[in-house]
């Protein structure tokens, strides 16, 4: 709640022009008193001079820049200190590490079972522990991966779920889909040595990979965050 | 259009006024004079004309022999830059444009470009908006022209025309405002602006469509367009569509008598469309500056859904809700996305990804809160590029 007393020092067209929201600057001014940050709604007066008037900045957390920079469709690389090895375990390049949510437990992936029809079957859920493993063409890891499902698609059989440790299988039981194909990854990007552009195809290096193998997918979204780059990749392979 | 129907594309066309109507009514019937005659049929059509002509020059703080009618705002754009060129055919010549423009200066441009001119497109911020020191960088000593547009029709944003035209001027260059999506939303005295060439369009104020205006600064000099019978001070040769022309006075009066009331209301309807579709919870994030802009403007995108307005739009259309996802001029490059967003720095995907919804006179709070009623169901149903976005 704002509470200033303070009329704002500025000077007001004078246009009566109602852009702002009301018809004239005399009561737009009494209307300031109150609200200091309504000098924002004024288009007669240059950044400048609002921001002179303003007793206090607060962001309108409606309104946010183009996710990508503004010279373009790229992301500049993030993270170029020179400390960093970008070769996998087995000495093979990449182009940025996939880091999962803060808050989320694990990798977020975006899977289908080899028969959709489990997903119904078998009754997945939100909040289900599950194995399986991604097998063939997307993306050929030959490790069973355990996690924590997100979000089913009955309709389609797709489940985006969050990729943990054993652990928590062997503790609570599990639901084994058997095979499935990682039809997408989600998650941040922290570092990069190269500029991040939609439809581009690159090499990352998922962070929490056990092999730590390098992968390579598409990016089909860009968002930056206050947390990170995110991004989706999808059309994932291994190598 | 029937009964029910929710026209949110005021950016693309306006419905006609019916007082504008009204008023064009017997131009279409008995005074069928041409106002070239000197008989009485002919002089009551030239007083029509001179009074349409008031009208408009009123509207913009000119005087009227400062008003050249043309048939469209594109046709008013195209005798601004080509009009201005023309007069430096045999020195250099360079114009500068914002890349947000309109297709009816951009085209322009590229033509002349294709002709020898040199063209410079301005890049603009995140928020669509044309920095003064950007343009003063962009100038040359052969710079001719400057043309920026006084508000964007995909975006709404506002330019600050005044600053940009003393930077121009500075210069030595010309200043034109494309003002097409702005003429009768809000103030626009060419004298406090600054600008020395000026376009409209009528049927964006609810006058009829093919007619358009350009404001030419007393002793400036262009050269034609349309050659001919010598009308609209030999510029723009061709018979008068007076019923036209009056129509557009008349918008341009009704505009002119109401733009506060109408501004204040539309603040307020636009103000409540962001605070609902903000509320829908589907990562809304407002295109273009969220108060530079016009007063019945708004352009949204939902993060990760961006993708799918091309199944957003056909939906509303089924509830007979009529939105836009970008200009209509662009309708014929509908897989492109838009230039507009895309010299803000948005990417090709989002890019496609906007929805404009664009009030007028005739759009009311209960047309508003059917929108913002509709709008949320329709959002379920499309499918996001990603499962979860973090703002």
């Amino acid at each position: 709640m704002q509470t200033s007393t303070a009329v704002p020092s500025v000077e007001l067209p004078g246009l009566d022009c109602g852009l702002c929201g009301v018809a004239t600057c005399e009561e737009f001014r009494a209307r300031l008193t109150k609200s200091p940050d309504l000098i924002k709604r004024c288009i007669h007066l240059d950044a400048g001079s609002q921001r002179r008037a303003l007793l206090r900045v607060v962001e309108d957390p409606a309104s946010r820049g183009p996710a990508t920079c503004t010279s373009g469709t790229c992301v500049a690389p993030i993270a170029t200190d020179g400390s960093r090895k970008w070769v996998d375990s087995l000495g093979r390049e990449f182009d940025f590490v996939l880091q999962h949510f803060p808050e989320e437990p694990g990798p977020r992936e975006i899977i289908i079972p080899h028969n959709p029809m489990l997903t119904r079957e078998m009754e997945i859920k939100k909040g289900d522990v599950m194995i399986g493993r991604p097998l063939g063409m997307s993306c050929g890891c030959p490790v069973t991966h355990c996690g924590e499902v997100r979000d089913v698609d009955p309709r389609t059989g797709v489940i985006t779920w969050c990729v943990t440790g054993p652990l928590r299988p062997r503790q609570e039981g599990f639901k084994d889909i058997g095979y499935y194909i990682a039809e997408a990854y989600e998650g941040l990007i922290q570092a990069s040595r190269n500029e991040i552009k939609i439809g581009m195809r690159y090499y990352f290096q998922p962070d929490m990979c056990m092999l730590q193998w390098r992968h390579s997918g598409l990016v089909n979204y860009i968002n930056r965050s206050a947390s990170g780059l995110q991004v989706r990749l999808e059309g994932l392979w291994i190598g | 259009m029937t009964a029910g129907d929710i026209y949110f594309d005021n950016a693309a066309t306006t419905p006609l006024d019916p007082r504008v109507r009204e008023a064009m009514l017997p131009f279409l019937g008995a005074q069928y004079g041409n106002p070239s005659s000197l008989h009485a049929a002919g002089r009551t059509a030239r007083t029509a004309v001179d009074n349409a002509r008031e009208a408009v020059a009123a509207l913009l703080g000119a005087t009227p022999p400062e008003i050249i009618f043309t048939a469209s705002g594109t046709e008013a754009d195209n005798l601004a830059v080509l009009g201005v060129l023309a007069q430096h055919e045999v020195s250099p010549q360079h114009v500068v444009v914002s890349a947000i423009e309109h297709p009816a200066v951009l085209e322009t441009c590229r033509h002349a470009e294709r002709r020898g001119a040199g063209v410079t497109y301005l890049p603009v911020a995140a928020n669509g908006i044309v920095e003064p020191e950007t343009l003063a960088a962009a100038l040359r000593p052969e710079t001719r022209l400057v043309s920026v547009m006084a508000a964007n029709n995909v975006v709404g944003t506002l330019q600050p025309i005044s600053q940009l035209a003393r930077v121009a001027h500075d210069h030595g260059a010309l200043f034109h405002t494309d003002a097409v999506q702005a003429a009768g939303k809000m103030p626009l005295d060419v004298v406090r602006l600054g600008v020395d060439l000026l376009s409209l369009s009528a049927h964006k104020l609810h006058g009829p469509q093919g007619v358009g205006a350009l404001y030419v600064k007393r002793g400036l000099t262009l050269s034609p367009a349309v050659f001919g019978g010598g009308q609209e001070r030999g510029l723009r040769s061709a018979t008068e569509n007076v019923a036209g022309l009056v129509g557009c006075g008349e918008a341009a009066r009704i505009a002119r008598d109401e733009m506060v009331q109408e501004a204040v209301r539309l603040v307020a309807l636009r103000d409540r469309i962001f605070a609902g579709i903000a509320a829908c919870g589907k990562n809304a994030y407002v295109v273009g500056d969220r108060f530079r802009r016009l007063p019945g403007h708004v352009c949204v995108a939902f993060a990760g859904l961006e993708a799918e307005a091309i199944k957003l739009l056909p939906a509303l259309d089924e509830q007979r809700i009529f939105v836009s996802s970008g200009s209509a001029c662009s309708s014929h490059h509908a897989g492109e996305p838009s230039h507009v967003l895309r010299a803000m720095g948005y990417d090709p995907v989002q890019a496609q990804g906007a929805l404009r919804i664009t009030l007028g006179r005739f759009s009311t709070s209960a047309e508003v809160d059917h929108f913002l009623d509709v709008l949320p169901r329709t959002l379920q149903t499309l499918r996001p590029a990603t499962t979860r976005v973090i703002i």
